[in-house]
């Protein structure tokens, strides 16, 4: 299943500002992303509208990870895809620049806690996003699909417009 | 960098592969829509979605760049002489040509990455905006019209509708009582006027703006825009209207159900 992911500019540096600050102990920050869905010709479009912070008490105190979110941050992205009828991605930051990739802690935890979001959102594609400074990649679980498949195209819209991820 | 793309190097070492990795859709492949088509391919865009049902006959030979005498004789549909020209220029080159209105083949629309509007008419702009919208696509529109003035004057348009910015109602470029009265005033000079170096300032102009997008080579950022065209005087200036707008918000396309497809099943 080719996927594309598109946001605007705009709402990539909120993110970036947002995953960027200092927090008190966790080593890395996180957010989830709020998306619509649609299909085009190649797969499916998934369109990021909205950003959902994590509150700094949301997180963990776990020097095994660099981020380790509790269960009320769970609950906050559950309840936003049930309310907005939306698909949830997951993003961190690595901070460097090229091409970045999951940890196999990162890897690990995600196909623990994106299938969750099935329980509210059973017909929407969920998923998880790593951002570098000049690059991201993503992995999106797909309704019925039990494992993952790689992102196809991550693009920001806006001037200038930004081709983060192009596996096609 | 291949040597055929050695004069346009200033737009960055890896512009022939972005060029080469993005869709353009065209709608509309007469006057404007074969001009965007032939720039785009000399640059090297490399994937194309055209829509236009429509076939070529004799009155679009004073400006569908491509299309022949032999193609108004047998009617060759406008997409197909836009393949054949792209691929002409690059052989390499993927066109989807798809003879249809638009609306009906919404999917080929969404895979596109940027949007070249070449339509006539406010509530056929304004559908295609709301579309682009839905699925986040950059849209440049272009269009010229010929008024009754003294004895004519030529006028036209080069507007961007990018996402999260201000659409064509909030620049003032479709306004209710335009499409309201669209039927009644539109073309006055005949059908549809329509020239030749008029659509290619403009077509000149929306694709600089594209690449000015993918690659920009300045650091003036041009984000919506709507560039006023002024045929009689050959001026090509930033209307007044939007200089307060163009930097702000949109106000209409706020929705999240603006966004994607509302009859989602995967």
């Amino acid at each position: 299943m080719n996927s594309h992911f598109k946001l605007t500019v705009t709402l990539l540096d909120h993110v970036i500002a947002d995953l960027s600050r200092p927090h008190p102990f966790a080593a890395e920050r996180a957010g989830f992303i709020g998306c619509k869905v649609s299909r085009n010709r190649e797969g499916i479009l998934i369109l990021a509208h909205t950003y959902v912070p994590l509150q700094d008490d949301w997180y963990a105190d776990d020097q095994r990870y660099g981020c380790f979110f509790n269960a009320d941050a769970m609950r906050v992205a559950m309840q936003f895809a049930l309310t907005n009828d939306a698909s949830v991605f997951h993003i961190h930051m690595h901070e460097h620049r090229g091409r970045p990739w999951f940890s196999r802690i990162d890897l690990r935890e995600s196909r623990k806690f994106v299938p969750d979001f099935w329980n509210v959102r059973p017909n929407l594609p969920h998923g998880t996003l790593v951002v570098s400074t000049d690059s991201a990649a993503g992995l999106c679980w797909y309704p019925s699909e039990n494992k993952p498949t790689k992102i196809s195209r991550i693009t920001t819209v806006g001037f200038p417009m930004k081709f983060l991820e192009r596996l096609t | 960098m291949n040597d055929r793309y050695s004069r346009q190097s200033f737009l960055g070492t890896n512009s022939e592969a972005l060029f080469q990795s993005v869709r353009a859709g065209l709608v509309g492949l007469g006057g404007g829509g074969s001009h965007i088509a032939q720039q785009s391919a000399h640059i090297g865009i490399g994937r194309f979605a055209l829509f236009d049902p429509d076939a070529t006959e004799f009155p679009n030979l004073n400006r569908t760049v491509g299309a022949t005498f032999e193609d108004a004789i047998s009617k060759t549909p406008k997409v197909i002489v836009a393949e054949r020209m792209i691929k002409g220029i690059n052989p390499y080159a993927e066109v989807w040509p798809i003879q249809l209105e638009w609306q009906k083949d919404f999917e080929s629309l969404r895979a596109c990455d940027v949007v070249f509007g070449c339509l006539d008419g406010f509530s056929r702009r304004a559908q295609l905006e709301e579309s682009c919208r839905r699925a986040m696509i950059p849209l440049i529109d272009i269009g010229m019209d010929v008024h009754k003035g003294e004895p004519y004057s030529i006028s036209g348009q080069v507007v961007v509708s990018m996402p999260g910015k201000p659409c064509f109602k909030c620049l003032g470029f479709v306004r209710d009582k335009d499409l309201d009265e669209e039927g009644r005033r539109y073309g006055e000079a005949g059908g549809n006027p329509q020239v030749v170096w008029s659509n290619g300032v403009l077509a000149s102009t929306a694709v600089g703006i594209f690449i000015q997008m993918l690659a920009p080579w300045c650091r003036i950022n041009p984000g919506s825009a709507f560039l006023g065209y002024d045929g009689d005087r050959f001026t090509l200036e930033h209307d007044a209207r939007c200089a307060v707008t163009v930097n702000q918000n949109c106000e209409h396309f706020v929705s999240v159900g603006d966004l994607g497809d509302p009859f989602w099943k995967p």
